[in-house]
């Protein structure tokens, strides 16, 4: 490939400071160190550095992303297969499957490079590879059947609004792929509020997601009332397993649960957060079941076990809520705002009757108070070292 | 005493070892004294070109503190005194003469130690010129003589990567040793730490509180001790000073001479023989590696790879450094190194993000290994940093410069070689000790 190098350097000072092409410098340097890693040295001590680079570690987590693409395109036939009646093959779903969400993972990175490639120029700073990652995970957030224009502007909005306003990837305090996914909530909440299945299917075709089941009777037990869905399989294996309609990549909670062994193994994401998230799950679920026999709504009678593979909670714990920048950036912290992540999502789950799922606001909510928390970790440290000093 | 048990940190498997052998350099023409090095100092000079010295002879003074002078390591005629930018003395050469005469001072006997007072004992170090020496905690700047320290600590590891070891550094120098420790113990109302690793040979050396520390590089530095022995507290000063210097303040006591001997190491993936070399403070760069250059395309450390200032083959040695490292500028760059899955020929890295099967040395060059960004912080500071202070969070303050914050935070207990391992491990390549060294000269303008 040295070839492909001796070009590029051939072409380089055709981007230097002055020439015509200038202005275009964030993206020839985007390329040339893609393509080949950077020649940038040491300017001052420590002489070596490590090998480990931002654009690995994210790199890394789009490569932890893809499985669930491909179980996310099978389910997508499956379920389409399910509704028409039709017996296929799961090379056959697969097919289908990419159909439908190749379209949407390109106008999702159009969308994507587009805004960040403009700010990279017009603020001449260096083209940041976080947006792969917030590219990545806005397809697999989003239902298989939304209209690629709403796409498009959730993707700027979360871009613009989540990432950019702030100086970019470093600097954000909400996670963009969330905000992009609450622009649609809020936005479009006709179509995506959680409470009807998305799939893509005939028109008219409808049900209730895992989650609304209990939402909309009362006084019943939420396991009983799941089992007693025909037109979807809402066992707790199924569930776990993904083969039920929902957002493309969030189904699957083993594929999930992989990933994110192999991400905390590589240390990219804290396992702090992902403890700390499960435990508060569990623990509010369990006081919810205690509250259940004394209340007629049927949600708070989720068993524990159930809240973890119903809805995106595991996605959203793996890859959102452990995102370091808009996280807690204190061990204890990641442990306290991981713990309120599943806490809030119990809650806003079963208490608030407007919105089934709650994961996407629990981590927003906590993107929020992340800082909140750091600073009393800080606290803590400071009034543990004045005693000593004292 | 007690055994202190450091988990995190890191040994940079770095290639280019010293062999455990002390060669003898050859014999350089000239040495030099670069008042750069002295954080904190108005060097005034004490010489002008043509004079000629002898090794103890004073060079120059600090103006904010005129007893404190610093001995010339050789003995001949003062060859040239280079200025740099607004006059500022860059380095001061002395052209070496054959017999290198040294002044004479009083000889004591290792009793006649033991009944000196303390200013006697500073007297005699004043007066050998040698307390540049010492340093003090906060800051690692040269202490005032004026003010008693609370205690005196000595590192008695290098856990540095291609550090000089300090078994083999010491292993004739224990007599001085000895002498040293029974005079600096006059310096402190408080007392003398040495943390040794277990099973050293200064184990047995008396008058002075041992502990040993066992655990990965920044083990050795002095910060991190002094953090697991007794911490240091704002309105308090702690000395410290290296166990070669010590031996040789406990020569310039028994025998009543300067010895600026000491030994260094020659190492690094650049360097053909890697190996502890003996050699005189100040010596050029050049008689130290002449011909142990692996290839023409190497940067040149004084100091160790991490903390070290980067010199050329006219340069001298820095007045503290007791190594010279040398690593390769050429990089490889890899096609899509992103995806590469990398290996252990090619790759290191503190996170495990890199497939790794063998257990190599590793060649590290000066290559940044990826451009600089904003950071991202996923905990690959708080791995290396065996101190229970926050680095994220005293980074921000220092970046505030919030001199009130960063002095609760800790920042008086650190130096900046204690974050030279951040800086390393940090994907998003920030200069974090370089951050640390200006929050801690912002609080010493505030004090």
């Amino acid at each position: 490939m040295k070839w492909l190098l001796d070009y590029l350097l051939k072409i380089k000072p055709n981007f230097d400071e002055g020439q015509k092409l200038n202005w275009l410098y964030p993206l020839y340097e985007a390329t040339e160190t893609i393509l080949f890693s950077t020649d940038a040295k040491t300017k001052s001590a420590p002489h070596i550095r490590d090998s480990i680079d931002i654009k690995r570690v994210m790199i890394l987590v789009v490569v932890a992303l893809i499985p669930c693409y491909v179980f996310g395109a099978i389910n997508i036939g499956y379920q389409n297969a399910l509704s028409f009646g039709l017996e296929r093959t799961w090379v056959e779903n697969l097919i289908f499957g990419a159909k439908t969400i190749i379209p949407i993972i390109v106008v999702t990175f159009v969308a994507g490079a587009f805004w960040e490639i403009l700010f990279a120029i017009v603020r001449k700073h260096e083209i940041s590879e976080g947006f792969l990652v917030t590219c990545a995970l806005i397809p697999l957030t989003m239902p298989p059947s939304i209209p690629l224009w709403q796409l498009f502007i959730a993707t700027s909005f979360g871009i613009v609004i989540g990432k950019e306003i702030f100086g970019g990837v470093g600097m954000n305090i909400f996670n963009p792929a969330l905000t992009a996914r609450c622009f649609i909530f809020f936005s479009y909440p006709s179509k995506i509020s959680g409470d009807m299945v998305w799939l893509v299917g005939p028109d008219g075709y409808s049900g209730a997601t895992a989650l609304s089941v209990p939402a909309s009777t009362n006084s019943a037990d939420a396991v009983s009332l799941l089992d007693g869905i025909t037109q979807f399989d809402y066992s707790w294996i199924n569930l776990a397993s993904g083969w039920i309609p929902g957002s493309i990549g969030e189904t699957n909670k083993f594929i999930i649960f992989l990933a994110a062994v192999a991400l905390m193994i590589m240390k990219l994401i804290s396992w702090r957060v992902i403890l700390g998230g499960v435990s508060g799950l569990f623990a509010m679920s369990y006081i919810g079941t205690l509250i259940a026999p004394f209340s007629d709504n049927s949600m708070l009678s989720i068993p524990p076990h159930y809240h973890l593979v119903m809805g995106s909670f595991a996605f959203g714990l793996t890859f959102m809520a452990t995102e370091p920048v808009t996280g807690s950036h204190t061990d204890t912290g990641r442990l306290v705002y991981g713990f309120f992540v599943g806490v809030l999502t119990v809650i806003i789950r079963s208490i608030n009757p407007a919105y089934p799922e709650g994961v996407m606001l629990a981590i927003l909510l906590m993107n929020a108070f992340a800082s909140l928390i750091d600073y009393f970790v800080v606290k803590v440290n400071i009034r543990k070292r004045m005693a000593r000093y004292a | 005493m007690s055994h202190i048990k450091i988990k995190k940190g890191h040994d940079i498997k770095i290639s280019g070892i010293p062999e455990s052998d002390i060669s003898t350099g050859s014999t350089a023409s000239d040495l030099a004294l670069l008042p750069s090095d002295f954080k904190g100092v108005k060097p005034k000079l004490m010489v002008k070109v043509g004079d000629s010295v002898k090794i103890g002879s004073p060079l120059f003074l600090d103006k904010l503190n005129p007893e404190v002078r610093w001995a010339s390591p050789g003995s001949g005629i003062i060859k040239n005194i280079k200025y740099g930018p607004r006059r500022v003395i860059e380095k001061i050469e002395v052209e070496l003469d054959k017999d290198q005469q040294s002044l004479d001072f009083k000889s004591h006997s290792i009793d006649d130690i033991s009944n000196l007072s303390k200013d006697e004992v500073l007297d005699v170090i004043l007066g050998a010129n040698l307390f540049p020496h010492f340093r003090q905690r906060p800051f690692n700047t040269i202490p005032d003589p004026k003010i008693k320290p609370r205690d005196i600590f000595i590192s008695g590891i290098n856990t540095a990567p291609l550090a000089v070891d300090i078994e083999i550094a010491m292993a004739d120098d224990i007599e001085n040793f000895q002498a040293g420790i029974n005079a600096i113990e006059k310096l402190t109302d408080g007392k003398v730490y040495l943390t040794n690793k277990v099973d050293s040979r200064l184990s047995d050396v008396e008058n002075v509180n041992i502990n040993t520390i066992e655990g990965p590089h920044p083990a050795g530095n002095v910060s991190i001790q002094i953090h697991h022995i007794s911490h240091l507290k704002p309105s308090e000063l702690i000395w410290t000073i290296a166990p070669q210097d010590v031996a040789m303040i406990g020569k310039l006591f028994l025998k009543g001479v300067y010895d600026p001997s000491k030994i260094i190491t020659v190492a690094g993936p650049g360097v053909k023989n890697p190996t502890h070399l003996r050699v005189k403070t100040g010596y050029p760069v050049e008689s130290i590696l002449r011909s142990n250059l692996s290839s023409e395309d190497v940067r040149l450390i004084s100091g160790d790879v991490l903390t070290g200032r980067e010199c050329t083959l006219e340069d001298y040695m820095s007045f503290y450094d007791s190594s010279i490292s040398v690593i390769s500028n050429e990089i490889n760059r890899e096609f899509i190194g992103m995806l590469n899955p990398g290996s252990s020929s090619s790759r290191y890295s503190l996170t495990p993000v890199f497939v790794s099967l063998s257990n190599i040395l590793f060649p590290f060059t000066s290559s940044q290994n990826g451009n600089h960004r904003a950071v991202v912080p996923i905990n690959s500071w708080e791995r290396v940093l065996p101190m229970d202070i926050l680095p994220n969070e005293l980074y921000r303050s220092i970046l505030a410069e919030d001199i009130e914050e960063m002095e609760s935070l800790g920042l008086f207990e650190c130096d900046d070689e204690d974050f030279a391992l951040c800086s390393f491990a940090c994907p998003s390549k920030t200069d974090v000790s370089g951050v640390i060294r200006k929050g801690l000269d912002m609080l010493q303008a505030e004090v």
